[in-house]
């Protein structure tokens, strides 16, 4: 195993801290370079560079070869640090066994469905300029389905992590998504397998350090705080474009 | 070794047992599609056993006893199964990680958006949700344009080039599936991509002259009924 030259490009967002939880979990040194919405920057070319797509989280590394390799979009970016760092699988199960193609599973869940569809919920929930109130109750009946599908699942033979008895990359993938229940107007304690997941995470080193990355992860203490609430989406809808008219970048 | 048929569950035209059939088409391995009915076996047993999210596609390979689901992570195994010659993908680093960022890409930022579209366009009640409307066509654009730079700066505007290393991957196909609605997201006269976004064109034009991608786009399973 060759050293980690890693940089995380990252902000305090649920897939952001994914990438640092992993990090944090597998004990791996790394750089920050913390990106702004407020000025854009992950629209500008150094950036773009790295992730064609102007999103975060990405990442660069040293490869085996000496030459630096890019890797961007959240799920990528756990399958890459566990191929390479993680020997002894202690997040990730041997590449084709049964567990790792299940864990790839609710990765990509977790990717293709949860993310996008409580991303859209927090749009019209929180950020839209108009009020649809279809659109907040098409969004956030899916994000409870999917919470759902992930309490069952979880309910089902009390598992204590979504595969194989242990934390993998695919309940780092999701929890960042779930500790953020509320922001998406989902009420977690309609999900007692879910809840009690998410809280033994929050209860590991690991997700306790990265969480806290490129700064504070308040998102629970902030769901319970009105006031509080109310200035972080003053502050979103400043950086925040709305759509009509407005060409996205 | 001869292989056994891997079911493919899907239903009509839905877009993502189809990225999936590609796929299985394009590496020439046997299967079969099971047309699943939606009121009666999409969220019961025994699909749920196989796919606990109730949604297609999902698959069941008796040649190695896998039953699983989401199309990327099915695309994932069907590559690092089957295609040990790396015809359709690349074991060498860094693609064998590109590959993976583009992947993850198309199934968080394109699949979900471009569908959230077609909702609002086509099956929603409310016609007029313009709002709504405009936040996914911008978001498509968006990602057609992400695409078409990625594509202009290795040279795509004047010869067809993929999105990672010098040939075709799984990857590319995995994009196909979708960008094969682009006319119904944009009709003719709302926007002329193929001349705005010119190397993404000639890159899906050129995808969709692939043999084993006409044959499965125009299988009967795969028409709307």
């Amino acid at each position: 195993m060759t050293s980690p030259n890693i940089t995380l490009y990252t902000a305090q967002t649920p897939n952001g801290i994914k990438a640092s939880i992993a990090l944090e979990e597998l004990g791996l040194p790394y750089k920050v370079r913390q990106l702004s919405f407020k000025t854009n920057e992950q629209k500008e070319p150094w950036f773009l560079e790295i992730n064609p797509n102007g999103r975060i989280p990405a990442l660069t590394d040293t490869f085996t070869d000496g030459q630096t390799i890019r890797v961007f979009e959240s799920g990528s970016i756990l399958q890459y640090l566990v191929s390479r760092y993680d020997p002894n699988h202690l997040i990730s199960f041997p590449p084709g066994s049964r567990e790792s193609i299940e864990v790839t599973n609710w990765l990509f869940f977790q990717n293709a469905g949860l993310g996008p569809m409580q991303g859209q919920a927090n749009h019209f929930h929180r950020y839209a300029p108009e009020k649809i109130p279809y659109g907040v109750a098409r969004y956030q009946e899916e994000t409870k389905r999917l919470y759902g599908v992930l309490d069952l699942h979880l309910a089902d033979g009390n598992k204590e992590y979504l595969v194989g008895g242990k934390c993998t990359i695919a309940d780092i993938s999701t929890w960042g998504w779930v500790a953020a229940a509320g922001w998406a107007g989902v009420d977690i304690d309609e999900f007692p397998a879910l809840k009690a997941w998410e809280e033994r995470m929050l209860a590991r080193p690991g997700v306790e350090k990265g969480r806290h990355v490129p700064s504070p992860h308040t998102m629970k203490e902030m769901i319970k705080d009105k006031a509080q609430m109310e200035k972080t989406l003053a502050e979103a809808k400043e950086w925040i474009k709305p759509p009509a008219g407005h060409e996205a970048k | 070794m001869t292989l056994q048929p891997i079911t493919l569950y899907g239903h009509g035209p839905t877009r993502n047992p189809i990225k999936v059939a590609v796929l299985l088409e394009e590496l020439g391995l046997p299967y079969v599609i099971k047309s699943i009915d939606y009121e009666k076996e999409l969220k019961f047993e025994p699909y749920i056993s196989i796919n606990p999210n109730g949604r297609l596609p999902a698959i069941e390979d008796p040649n190695t006893g896998v039953k699983m689901f989401e199309s990327g992570a099915i695309c994932e195994y069907l590559v690092e199964t089957y295609d040990t010659e790396g015809r359709l993908t690349y074991t060498t680093s860094p693609e064998k990680w590109l590959l993976k960022s583009w992947l993850h890409f198309q199934m968080s930022g394109q699949g979900p958006y471009w569908g959230q579209l077609f909702w609002f366009k086509f099956f929603h009640e409310e016609k007029n949700l313009t709002s709504a409307i405009t936040r996914y066509e911008n978001e498509a654009k968006r990602v057609i344009g992400v695409i078409d730079a990625h594509l202009t700066k290795k040279g795509g505007r004047d010869e067809v080039r993929y999105l990672v290393g010098d040939k075709i991957t799984y990857v590319d196909l995995a994009w196909l599936t979708w960008n094969t609605v682009i006319d119904m997201m944009f009709p003719e006269g709302t926007w002329d991509w193929k001349t705005e976004v010119p190397a993404f064109a000639k890159w899906h034009l050129a995808m969709l002259e692939r043999p084993a991608v006409q044959k499965t786009l125009g299988l009967e399973a795969f028409q709307k009924k």
